[in-house]
């Protein structure tokens, strides 16, 4: 455990040293923020037609239906942009360097190295979420949202999160180009993100897998104050399936050469 | 220490190093000799548990590397041949680090720092990034790395490659004194360092072992024959090359240079047989003067060639 915790700490400083945890955290602060304006702005003029009983408005209006689902369905976004920047030099960069030396030459297993970096990863991707906490925050102070679909919601975005990081560990394990490992990984979050867009045009039984797949269609309940184990199990077996292909790709990397 | 036992590894098609075998006995220096592309770095990889070799098995510190990568690794330190250097770390941040991961006790962890980097001389750039350390420091960062844990065995791949002259005599002199206590394989391609650090000598070519053995041994013993180098001024008398051929022993005299009356010879002989003696008595008793006798030794440099060129009788 020390062991996986000391590559987590490496990771960590690594990306604090470099620009990408400010461009990562500062840029999503920033995109959440506008989300967060938009639908304030959307929910105010909402209760407003709701109080003066125009245009047949819903007779309450619920906050965290209106504001607070929607704000954590659009992290969705956000993620899909700024999570390869933080997966795509994990292990590209250590292949190039030759650091990767250091690391495999060392007492540590395979398994120790990808969860240690998997972490680093996740606690730099928690504290960008825990910035948006501000806006939150200010929902409580001037409103009264009920805490439980914030906290599913955020445990929602956290394991969606937990997918793509172990999803662009898995591609940056497979080059030495972290340009190339940043775009496959932004094309292969795309691809789940929207492989259930045709699904209302084909057969019942391939709308039903193509639904399972999408990684945005299992945050839907969270965000509603649901824990469906369904959604669970789909998201931690992604996430064991991805780091498990990422050691399996480290250790086929060794018989290579 | 270390027991490599019909070693390959290939490479799809290519056999990067193809059945070698050696030992390295506790507290050997070891040097690796070879040229560019030999295998060396590749013999390395594998005993440090880098990458599993095709065929074979290499045992480290009474561990085998692939059986128990875990507790074979624990007892290695290893200098790749780029140094494993993070460039956003410190100095200090990266040793501590890998001293981390290297399973140092918290409680010794700053002593072994600040004790490799003095050892290193590294000390005076504990607080520089990694990235902006010149050759010479980033080389001596990666040997100060290897040397954290204290391991049995030190693997050291070209440890003295981007040095300047001073450095490499320190850095060579540091490495004798780990001899001893730790065993260190070293690879190189510097001759002079194979003479200077190692007691023993493997030399490999295209994968193979050409030669093991002690630097001196490697020297005599591929020499065919003895040959010396004479100097003799023979004043206007001409038959010197006859009378040195009338020696017992001599096979073969060669007139190499000649100025005025002086000339030199190189004389070959029997293998084993010092015809020093019957030689300088055959110039002095002629009335020659007798300016310089040596024997001509193969410098390592020359057995390097001998050994690794297609045409060596050798293979």
């Amino acid at each position: 455990m020390s062991n996986v915790l000391a590559i987590a700490h490496k990771e960590l400083k690594g990306y604090f040293a470099s620009p990408i945890a400010y461009i990562v955290i500062g840029f999503s602060a920033i995109l959440f923020g506008w989300f967060f304006i938009n639908l304030l702005y959307y929910f105010d003029r909402m209760s407003m037609q709701a109080v003066a009983g125009f245009g047949g408005g819903p007779q309450s209006m619920n906050v965290n239906e209106v504001l607070i689902a929607p704000l954590f369905l659009n992290v969705s976004v956000i993620l899909l942009f700024t999570l390869p920047l933080v997966t795509m030099r994990t292990y590209s960069e250590e292949k190039r360097s030759g650091t990767i030396e250091l690391l495999l030459t060392a007492p540590l297993t395979d398994f120790q190295i990808v969860m240690g970096k998997f972490l680093g990863g996740l606690v730099l991707y928690a504290a960008m979420l825990a910035v948006t906490l501000v806006h939150i925050g200010f929902l409580f102070a001037f409103g009264t949202p009920e805490w439980q679909p914030v906290a599913t919601g955020y445990l929602g975005l956290l394991l969606m999160g937990a997918c793509f990081l172990s999803l662009g560990l898995f591609v940056s394990s497979l080059t030495k180009n972290q340009i190339v490992a940043g775009m496959i990984t932004f094309a292969v979050f795309l691809l789940f993100w929207v492989i259930n867009w045709i699904s209302s045009f084909t057969s019942p039984t391939t709308q039903g897998i193509l639904n399972y797949l999408s990684i945005t269609e299992h945050l839907n309940d969270f965000t509603r104050g649901v824990l469906d184990t369904k959604h669970l199990i789909y998201y931690v077996s992604f996430i064991a399936f991805s780091l498990f292909l990422t050691i399996r790709s480290v250790d086929s990397e060794r018989w290579r050469g | 220490m270390i027991e490599v036992q019909h070693l390959t590894k290939r490479y799809g098609p290519t056999t990067a190093v193809d059945d070698i075998s050696f030992r390295v006995e506790p507290g050997e220096i070891l040097g690796f000799l070879g040229p560019n592309g030999a295998g060396k770095t590749t013999t390395m990889r594998v005993l440090t548990g880098y990458m599993p070799p095709t065929e074979g098995r290499a045992v480290v510190a009474g561990y085998d590397i692939f059986e128990q990568p875990i507790a074979a690794k624990r007892r290695i330190g290893y200098l790749p041949e780029t140094p494993p250097l993070y460039p956003e770390m410190t100095v200090r941040d990266y040793l501590t680090f890998v001293s981390k991961i290297r399973g140092v006790p918290r409680a010794e962890r700053r002593a072994r720092v600040n004790d490799v980097m003095e050892r290193t001389r590294v000390a005076d750039v504990a607080q520089r990034h990694c990235g902006k350390l010149s050759k010479g420091y980033r080389q001596r960062v990666g040997l100060a790395q290897a040397l954290l844990h204290n391991p049995e065995v030190l693997i050291l791949d070209e440890p003295t490659a981007g040095l300047d002259p001073k450095q490499i005599i320190e850095t060579r002199q540091l490495i004798k004194q780990l001899g001893g206590d730790h065993t260190v394989i070293l690879s190189t391609h510097i001759l002079p360092e194979v003479s200077q650090t190692c007691q023993r000598v493997v030399i490999i070519n295209k994968g193979r072992v050409v030669a093991i053995d002690t630097p001196d041994n490697l020297t005599s013993r591929l020499r065919g024959s003895e040959t010396m180098y004479v100097q003799i001024d023979a004043g206007a008398n001409g038959a010197v090359q006859d009378a040195l051929a009338a020696v017992p022993g001599v096979t073969h005299v060669a007139q190499t240079e000649s100025r005025g009356t002086v000339a030199s010879y190189e004389v070959n002989s029997d293998s084993g047989r010092d015809i020093r003696r019957e030689l300088s008595a055959a110039v002095v008793n002629r009335g020659w003067g007798l300016l310089e006798l040596r024997p001509l030794r193969m410098s390592l440099e020359e057995v390097f060639l001998h050994l690794t060129t297609e045409e060596a009788p050798h293979e």
